[in-house]
This record gives C-alpha cells, sequence and structure tokens, in this order.
C-alpha cells in the first residue's frame, strides 16, 4: 500500500500519530507520499521540517511535493514565482505574515526550493493542487470536464491531491458526446466516448484538532481506504 | 446581426484590406480580431493602424504580447532550432519598426473579450499561447468552451480554420466521501469552437486569407476563404531582406518551411 497524506501545517502531533497508524503491520505500507503544506503558521513547522529532512532512520523515507504554504513561504523569502503574497494577504490578510516568516528557517526555505511538483508513478499522479496550478482546489463540487482535464493533462488514469484538505473519491465512470468538425475541405462527425478517470482527495493530517485524515492506495488492486486517526 | 472575426495578421497589410473588403461585401455588422497583428509581415504598423482606425474590438495575441514585453516573454515553441532562430529574426524586425504608439496600442489589449454568449480568445480561455487544434481531445475541447462560460468560443492563434461542434455531452460520476456515496450524471448542451484561421500568414495548405462570419439570427457559421495578391507580398519579403523561407512558406500556406530535427523542442524562452 501506499500512504498519501497532505495538510500537515506543522501539526507534529497530528503527523505523530498518522506516522503510527501508518506504521501499523496490517497496512503494509510500502511508500509515504505527502503532498505538501508540511507548513503552516504553527511554531512546530520548522521542527516537523527537520523531522522529514533527515528522516534517514525512519521506517519510510517520505517523498515529498510543494504545496500552497510552500509557496507562500517561497513567495515571502524572495523565491517564488511570484513577487509579492496576494494570495496568502487576500485570504489571511497581512497579519499572517510574520508568523510564517518567523515559522520556517531560511535554510529550510532552501530546502522547499528544491521540491518536485508532483510525482508520476503507474498511472497516478499525485500533487498538492492540480496539473496546473498547486493552488487549485479539485473538491466533490468542481465539474467533471474540468476534473477529467486535469488529469488527461498529464496523460495519468488518476489524480490524487490535498489543496482541498478533504477526502473524497471522485470518479468518472462513463460518458460521451458528439463531436463535429468542419474545415474548409470536410466534414466529419463521431460519438466519443469518455474515458474512466479518478480524482482522490487525500484528506488533511493537520488542520483539524485532535482528528487527522489521510489515504491508503493499493497500487496492485487500485483500492483507495480513507483512514480517520483520533489524537 | 452578422460579426465577422479575424485573426492572426502579421503585418500583412495586404491580405487584411482584401478581408475588409470580402466584410464589407457580406454586410457584417461587426468585426472582431483574435490578436497576432504583428509578426513576420511586413507592414506591422499598418496593419495596426488600421484595426485602430477602425475600432475592430481586439484581444492580444502572442506576437503582441512579444513585442510589447520582449522577446523572453514569448511561450511558444518551435520545431527546430532552426525555426527559432528565423522567428527570433522576424521580432527583431518587427521590434524595429514598430513605433511607439503603436506598441502602446498592442500594450492595451485585453487577454478575452465577451459579447452576449460569444468569447474571443487568442489561443485559448487558459492561455495566449494554447493551441486548440482541431485533433484535440473532445472533452477537453469541450471544457475550454465551458471555461469562456459562452456558447461559442472564437479562437486563432492555429492558422488553421475549423468549426467544431461539441453536443450531447454528457457524464456518470460516482462521488464517495467517508459517510456517503452519490451518482450524478451531468449534461453540457451544445458548444462550439470556431477557428477563425489566419488573414495573413495562412497554414491551412494553400496561401489565401482566413475569416468566419457568424449570424446571430441563424445561427450559422460560414469559414471564408480569400485570395489576394501572395505573390507581390513574397517578393516583398525578399527584397527586404527578411529569410526567403517566410515567402516560401506564406506561398504553400505551410506552418514550417522545415522539417522538426527534434520534435519534442520546446522554445527556451
Amino acid at each position: 500500500m501506499w500512504a498519501i497524506l497532505s495538510g500537515i501545517e506543522g501539526n507534529l502531533a497530528a503527523y505523530e500519530a498518522v506516522l503510527q497508524d501508518i506504521y501499523h503491520p496490517s497496512h503494509a505500507v510500502e511508500a509515504l507520499y505527502i503532498l505538501g503544506d508540511m507548513v503552516g503558521v504553527r511554531k512546530e513547522s520548522e521542527a516537523l521540517l527537520q523531522r522529514l529532512r533527515f528522516s534517514e532512520s525512519e521506517q519510510l523515507q517520505p517523498n515529498i511535493c510543494l504545496g500552497w504554504w510552500e509557496e507562500q513561504c517561497l513567495i515571502l523569502h524572495g523565491v517564488g514565482k511570484t513577487g509579492e503574497p496576494t494570495e496568502l494577504v487576500d485570504l489571511y490578510g497581512r497579519d499572517i505574515l510574520k508568523p510564517l516568516w518567523n515559522a520556517v528557517s531560511r535554510e529550510s526555505v532552501e530546502w522547499l526550493r528544491g521540491l518536485d511538483f508532483g510525482f508520476v508513478e503507474l498511472d497516478v499522479l499525485m500533487i498538492h493542487g492540480s496539473s496546473i496550478s498547486v493552488s487549485e482546489a479539485l473538491t466533490p463540487e468542481t465539474p467533471p470536464w474540468l476534473m477529467l482535464d486535469r488529469i488527461q493533462r498529464m496523460q495519468v488514469n488518476q489524480l490524487f491531491c490535498g489543496r482541498s484538505g478533504r477526502m473524497f473519491e471522485y470518479f468518472v465512470q462513463e460518458g460521451s458526446l458528439v463531436d463535429s468538425l468542419l474545415t474548409l475541405d470536410e466534414r466529419q462527425t463521431h460519438t466519443v466516448m469518455s474515458p474512466q478517470k479518478r480524482v482522490i482527495g487525500v484528506g488533511n493530517v493537520g488542520r483539524e484538532p485532535g482528528q487527522a485524515s489521510y489515504t491508503l492506495y493499493s497500487p496492485y488492486s487500485n483500492k483507495v481506504e480513507f483512514k480517520i486517526v483520533m489524537y | 446581426m452578422k460579426i465577422a472575426v479575424i485573426s492572426c495578421i502579421h503585418g500583412n497589410i495586404k491580405a487584411l484590406n482584401e478581408v475588409l473588403r470580402d466584410i464589407d461585401r457580406n454586410t457584417c455588422d461587426k468585426i472582431y480580431c483574435l490578436g497576432d497583428l504583428v509578426g513576420y509581415g511586413l507592414y506591422p504598423n499598418e496593419v495596426v493602424e488600421t484595426i485602430s482606425a477602425l475600432a475592430i474590438p481586439t484581444v492580444q495575441g502572442c506576437w503582441d504580447e512579444d513585442i510589447v514585453e520582449g522577446l523572453n516573454a514569448c511561450e511558444c515553441s518551435y520545431p527546430s532550432l532552426l525555426a527559432e532562430r528565423r522567428g527570433r529574426l522576424a521580432h527583431e524586425w518587427t521590434d524595429r519598426q514598430m513605433l511607439p504608439e503603436n506598441r502602446d496600442f498592442l500594450a492595451q489589449l485585453p487577454h478575452t473579450l465577451k459579447d452576449n454568449n460569444l468569447c474571443f480568445v487568442h489561443g485559448s480561455p487558459l492561455s495566449n499561447h494554447e493551441y486548440l487544434l482541431p485533433q484535440i481531445d473532445s472533452f477537453t475541447a469541450l471544457e475550454r468552451v465551458l471555461s469562456s462560460g459562452a456558447d461559442i468560443l472564437f479562437c486563432g492563434h492555429t492558422h488553421v480554420p475549423y468549426v467544431r461542434s461539441l453536443a450531447s455531452g454528457n457524464l456518470q460520476v460516482r462521488l464517495t466521501e467517508p459517510q456517503r456515496q452519490e451518482h450524478l450524471s451531468f449534461a453540457a448542451p451544445l458548444k462550439r469552437i470556431v477557428n477563425v484561421g489566419s488573414v495573413g500568414e495562412p497554414r491551412h495548405g494553400r496561401p489565401n486569407a482566413t475569416y468566419a462570419i457568424y449570424d446571430t439570427q441563424t445561427d450559422a457559421i460560414v469559414l471564408r476563404e480569400i485570395e489576394y495578391d501572395y505573390q507581390s507580398v513574397c517578393a516583398e519579403i525578399i527584397e527586404v531582406g527578411l529569410p526567403p523561407i517566410f515567402a516560401w512558406r506564406l506561398a504553400r500556406g505551410l506552418e514550417f518551411a522545415e522539417k522538426a530535427d527534434d520534435p519534442t523542442h520546446i522554445c527556451q524562452r
């Protein structure tokens, strides 16, 4: 099984509880993926990052990709994709800037810069937001046409994401449309069947006090199991 | 009402004038332009001044953005390093010709225009640099129109004209959350993508200019192909000292004058 989690947001206690659950022998977890948002404004963010960076002695070394909070840290420190933390301020107000600056060391910011945007393993994309942006939140309310587009951009069959913090399986089972093309020289019409694709929201580890959620996935049976851990 | 939509003029004033005459003959009430007024062709200022004088609502194309922002703004891919070098030559030549007021005109162009249930973009609603080719996945094409909020999405950028109708779209979704499971059905009404081709740099295999006319009363879309004196334009390209290959491909209505050395090459800009 793969354990896929997101949204730790510096909540070290929640992360420890989830690790304990992951390491339970019945789960037979062979790989650990963390889809971003390891940091937040909690003071423990730096301690969590140190734990993740120096995890050689751990049972499983996590595969980690960038999340929205990491992107905001990079912007704050002048090494992000944009110059101003506009999104951060719009969502949380300017009062968030100092706590976030203080939550992560400059050394850790340099480490965050080297993180992957996401992972493609077998026919699975694991990413924080979506295939177009770390900020885009895919949710159960997202229209299926958009879900299909985000999956098909990466030529995969499944997309695991964590931006919304929600836990869900969105399975596009079937569909069709009639496609007619007229050019200067000819006209063609055919019916196209939709492919079967799936988007999984993996939950969040650290947002809700006392309750962490994450996802187990078996690449052999293609089965998904949602896990809730009280701590 | 009849709406004419033109795109990708690329400094080809002769082709533009011929298209405008055809639009007049067809008694169109409005014209929209989908950008790329400049680049490759020899009359970038004249084209901008014509569009501006006629007050034609226009969106910014990738070449227009390139001229305004500088070469590094371009994210278009070329099939080879050779093609990229030639494109750079065309950019630098155009850059030298542009008058400041015309550059300012290009700078203030919007990315998108809307008119009731119609949307006008250069590449796609997401990006000036995305090619909505006729063979892109059907559901992807439908998503692009849906994301624009329009019933008909007019675009350019590919220089190959087509009308794509996407009808009877439906999807069945099974949604599972920890406490519930639901089966959902989604249906999409008829949506269309109209790529109007190119006035000044056609790539549909013939040198003629193309554009589209949409009749709001009949809901009909017509692709127009207009002949013009492309031979004299080709002769001028060579006289001015631009790569003769630009004249060669204009005469043939081709996209690329050479085969790709490396089809996976991405423009380094």
